[in-house]
């Protein structure tokens, strides 16, 4: 990459956009205005209703009837307490509260003397009875009308507060010794510093508010970027001079990044400077001033999420023909960022779960943390290193909408998208299985405790086998072929029961070494046992925890997906993504590791046999020992594997697809 | 000794297209261009002109076969292709916001033209393109004529051996077209080697070295106007044209 191409691709769109005063008061300037005075407004008009309902007279009436008499004590307790509630504090003690009510006539017309405001609240009272003693008030009132909603919580608080004296006096009248508040003192003591809830306060928004800047300032030049040069017919220009690609592509980003990062600058920058005038009221608890150290982590932090939504931003406006579409479509990318940066404000989510793999997501939780003082190095870097890859792909996808050629040529179409079916699947894989991963975290983020393992487990491989029955049919694709129904080289079984012990030891050697990192939590590995069936008979943990996989994952995964990605990746990648991807699909971090490793094994076995049942058996063998092993385990039987143990299971695993290869052709 | 600068082989591009299945838009089209020569691609309107154009430029990927700018092959080398062609088209927009100066700076600089000589080329090209006084000028205050000189001058900053002009007439008047014609065969004579398309036939005639009848995406003809004239025994470019494309000759 050539940074002199980059800066002088970058230093024209930033000129450009200088240039473009319309532009700059519509998305710059006026936003910097209008969020302080819309703040300020907000928060006059709260204020003068606030100061207006105070100050005014609230008109009361009380209905005439025989208890009327008994409740009159009550009603002048109370209304000598109201404005006591806290709600008018500020009232000087010694004038008494600003609110006053005033008794008027009952009207004949309850609701039309509410509706027309001659009337704020009406008070029945009701007889007492035996059990009671006292009589029951009866506030009538309108929630929708501000003076009579506010007239009724005056009364009824007031009501309340002498309720809760009578009967303390009344107590106190009984011989109760102690004074009825002493009874069950609480007393609260907050152990938080003040940097930690003002750190959990701030952790909360921060994420949801940088995206939100980022992605306002942000789409003022990506939709003119690419949509906006197609239009205009400059990308065409571009293309043809000797800019690579990729440089024209990152000096988009650097440009969308430097305009996000400008204009959320100066929007914080705005908003902390008008809090510090008082002008907006900053939220209680929260102190602005974070440490050094913490400012600079969260910056690095925020890097990759910053080049995720800016290549996203890049990518909508890509694949738009003209401004207006790509304008069109950045509203659903700000919906969905948006969704997945609030995040964070949900309670109980920790990194320390699934969400370390949801880009963004686990950014905004790992600077909830950071900013709390509770995180821990090796989630922070596993969330960084999942944004920053999302970030690459997508930047690699808008280097791509470069060289799509249906973007300058009149034709919008090519032979897949035309004649669709098999041809078209390699192009659509990648999202059916990106929607079956978000249904299946959905699903089981949702069916914790409660439901029988052997249930679960069904539904979760159902879900598989109906996604990989659906996209055989909808992209027609040939049964055979696709699944690699084909009889393996009789070596190949041998190969299996090699393998699958040698597969297991190695997968536990992953699972050890990755809990180095993450330690694994006893409660997890209880909870395991209880999800695969500890307790069940024998047979039926066999079928619903190793043969069932066996067949259905194997359709899905080292079937279907690895058909679709087959013809787009070279070998090792093609091993390694379709390998990783049925990892992830095992939602629960800590199985994700030796899932993968399992994943990159059976499609290794899978393409050197030709064949998918080997890799079935060794699915459902591999399942039928880490079962049996977990039961030897219960009883005391292992032992910590020494190193020899891992390098025989490797030399096993390197023997078993020996064993698996197909003869040569000649 | 002329040498060869482009050289065309087999080059095909096949389109899918929703309402006419597959198109194939350039058909095995073969050709090569000297340095000093203007090599005219004469064909009607979606005969294939800018496809194979835009094929030569990288800009769009040949379905089959090959083509080299100065033996730079376009699929594997597309950037060393690009850095030895300047392309104009009638879609080659300029950005309305920068100057005529700014303009050429950043074409200069994206095609890698070495940083020194940058500024004395850029003023070299408002010299010579009599841009002086609207140098400093945004483009979108340009006439249509001036605004055609910037999009020359940005073709030829970074000094580009191989220039593609495709169909650069369109749009214009006589009098900026002739002028552009004019610059046109300046350059040649500088020892450019020059692609030119158009379906204007006395445009073909005034200009081209040799011309090359493309119809339905295929080359039927390629030679100099004289060589074409003897293989046909008609003497109008127009007359030759029909002849190779629908195959029967205009009365006399």
């Amino acid at each position: 990459m050539n940074p002199r191409t980059v800066s002088a691709l970058v230093a024209n769109d930033l000129r450009q956009l200088a240039r473009n005063p319309r532009l700059l008061i519509f998305a710059v300037a006026l936003p910097l205005v209008m969020w302080p005075l819309m703040w300020y407004l907000t928060s006059l008009t709260t204020e003068r209703r606030q100061e207006r309902l105070e100050s005014r007279t609230y008109l009361y009436a009380v209905a005439e009837n025989p208890a009327a008499a008994d409740g009159a004590t009550w009603l002048d307790r109370a209304l000598a307490r109201v404005g006591d509630d806290g709600r008018n504090g500020d009232a000087d003690p010694e004038s008494g509260p600003a609110v006053l009510f005033e008794r008027v006539a009952p009207p004949d017309d309850l609701p039309a003397a509410l509706d027309d405001g001659r009337l704020h609240v009406h008070l029945a009272w009701e007889p007492g009875t035996e059990d009671r003693g006292a009589p029951r008030a009866v506030l009538t009132f309108r929630a929708d009308l501000d003076a009579s909603g506010t007239a009724e919580g005056y009364l009824r608080r007031a009501l309340r507060s002498t309720r809760v004296e009578v009967r303390e006096q009344r107590l106190a009248d009984a011989g109760f010794e102690a004074d009825p508040a002493d009874l069950l003192p609480v007393e609260r003591i907050e152990t938080a510093s003040e940097e930690q809830t003002s750190g959990l306060l701030l952790g909360r928004i921060l994420t949801a508010i940088i995206v939100l800047m980022m992605l306002t300032g942000g789409s003022i030049v990506a939709t003119d970027a690419l949509a906006g040069e197609k239009e205009r017919g400059t990308l065409e220009t571009l293309l043809t001079t000797a800019a690579r690609r990729i440089e024209i592509v990152t000096a988009k980003n650097l440009s969308i990044l430097s305009v996000a990062l400008i204009t959320s600058i100066l929007n914080i920058a705005n908003i902390v400077l008008w809090m510090q005038l008082d002008v907006i009221p900053a939220p209680e608890g929260l102190k602005l001033v974070i440490p050094v150290g913490t400012g600079l982590l969260l910056l690095f932090l925020y890097a990759p999420a910053a080049v995720l939504l800016s290549s996203a931003l890049l990518l909508v406006s890509g694949r738009s023909k003209t401004y207006k579409e790509a304008q069109l479509l950045f509203a659903p990318v700000m919906l969905g960022a948006l969704a997945i940066a609030a995040i964070p404000v949900l309670p109980g989510i920790a990194l320390r779960s699934a969400i370390v793999v949801v880009p963004i997501a686990n950014l905004g939780v790992a600077a909830r943390e950071i900013l709390t003082g509770t995180y821990d190095w090796p989630l922070l870097a596993a969330a960084w290193a999942v944004t920053a890859g999302a970030a690459a792909v997508l930047a690699r996808a808008s280097v791509r909408t470069l060289s799509a050629e249906k973007l300058i040529t009149a034709s919008d179409t090519d032979a897949a998208d035309l004649a669709g079916g098999p041809a078209l699947f390699p192009r659509r894989v990648a999202g059916w299985f990106a929607v079956l991963w978000a249904v299946l975290l959905v699903w089981q983020l949702n069916s914790g405790g409660g439901i029988d393992g052997r249930l679960l487990i069904t539904i979760n491989l159902s879900i598989l086998g109906v996604a990989a029955w659906l996209m055989i049919v909808r992209y027609r694709l040939p049964l055979r072929e696709t699944l690699s129904l084909k009889a393996p080289p009789a070596a190949a079984w041998l190969g299996v029961l090699i393998a699958a012990p040698a597969g297991l030891v190695l997968a536990n050697g992953v699972v050890r070494l990755a809990s180095l990192a993450m330690p694994i939590p006893e409660e997890w590995l209880e909870a395991m046992a209880d999800a695969f069936g500890a307790d069940l008979p024998l047979w039926q943990m066999l079928f619903f925890f190793a043969v069932l996989p066996g067949i259905l994952e194997e359709i899905a995964f080292r079937g279907v997906l690895l058909h679709g990605l087959k013809t787009r990746l070279s070998r090792v990648p093609l091993v390694l993504i379709a390998g990783i991807a049925f990892g992830f699909f095992h939602v629960d971090l800590f199985r994700i590791p030796p899932t993968s490793l399992l994943g990159v094994f059976l499609v290794i076995a899978v393409l050197r046999t030709g064949s998918i049942y080997p890799a079935m058996a060794w699915h459902a063998l591999h399942n039928a020992l880490a079962l049996g092993g977990a039961r030897i385990e219960q009883i005391g039987l292992t032992e910590e594997p020494a190193w020899w143990h891992y390098a025989l299971a490797l030399a096993a695993i390197l023997l078993a697809f020996r064993l698996m290869s197909r003869p040569r052709v000649s | 000794m002329s040498t060869i600068q482009v050289e065309v082989q087999g080059l095909s591009k096949n389109f899918f297209d929703q309402a006419r299945g597959e198109v194939n838009a350039v058909s095995e089209v073969d050709f090569e261009c000297r340095s000093g020569e203007i090599f005219g691609l004469l064909g009607a309107n979606g005969a294939g002109k800018t496809t194979t154009l835009r094929m030569i430029s990288t800009v769009l990927q040949p379905s089959n076969g090959t083509a080299r700018v100065l033996g730079h092959d376009v699929v594997r080398e597309p950037v060393e292709v690009r850095r030895n062609l300047g392309f104009y088209s009638a879609s080659t927009a300029l950005y309305p916001r920068l100057t005529a100066r700014e303009t050429l700076t950043l074409f200069a600089r994206v095609n890698k033209y070495p940083a020194e000589r940058t500024k004395s080329r850029v003023e070299e090209m408002i010299e010579r393109f009599g841009l002086g006084e609207y140098a400093g000028a945004r483009i979108e205050k340009l006439s249509t004529g001036m605004k055609q000189k910037v999009s020359i001058a940005r073709t030829v900053v970074h000094d580009p051996p191989v220039l593609i002009f495709d169909e650069p007439t369109v749009g214009l008047d006589v009098l900026n077209a002739l002028d552009l014609q004019k610059g046109i065969q300046e350059l040649r004579d500088e020892g450019k080697t020059i692609l030119f398309s158009t379906h204007i036939m006395s445009e073909a005639e005034r200009l081209c070295d040799r011309i090359a009848i493309i119809d339905k995406g295929r080359i039927r003809a390629c030679d100099g106007l004289e060589g074409l004239r003897a293989a046909t025994s008609q003497h109008y470019l127009e007359d030759i044209f029909v002849h190779y494309v629908t195959g029967n000759d205009t009365p006399a």
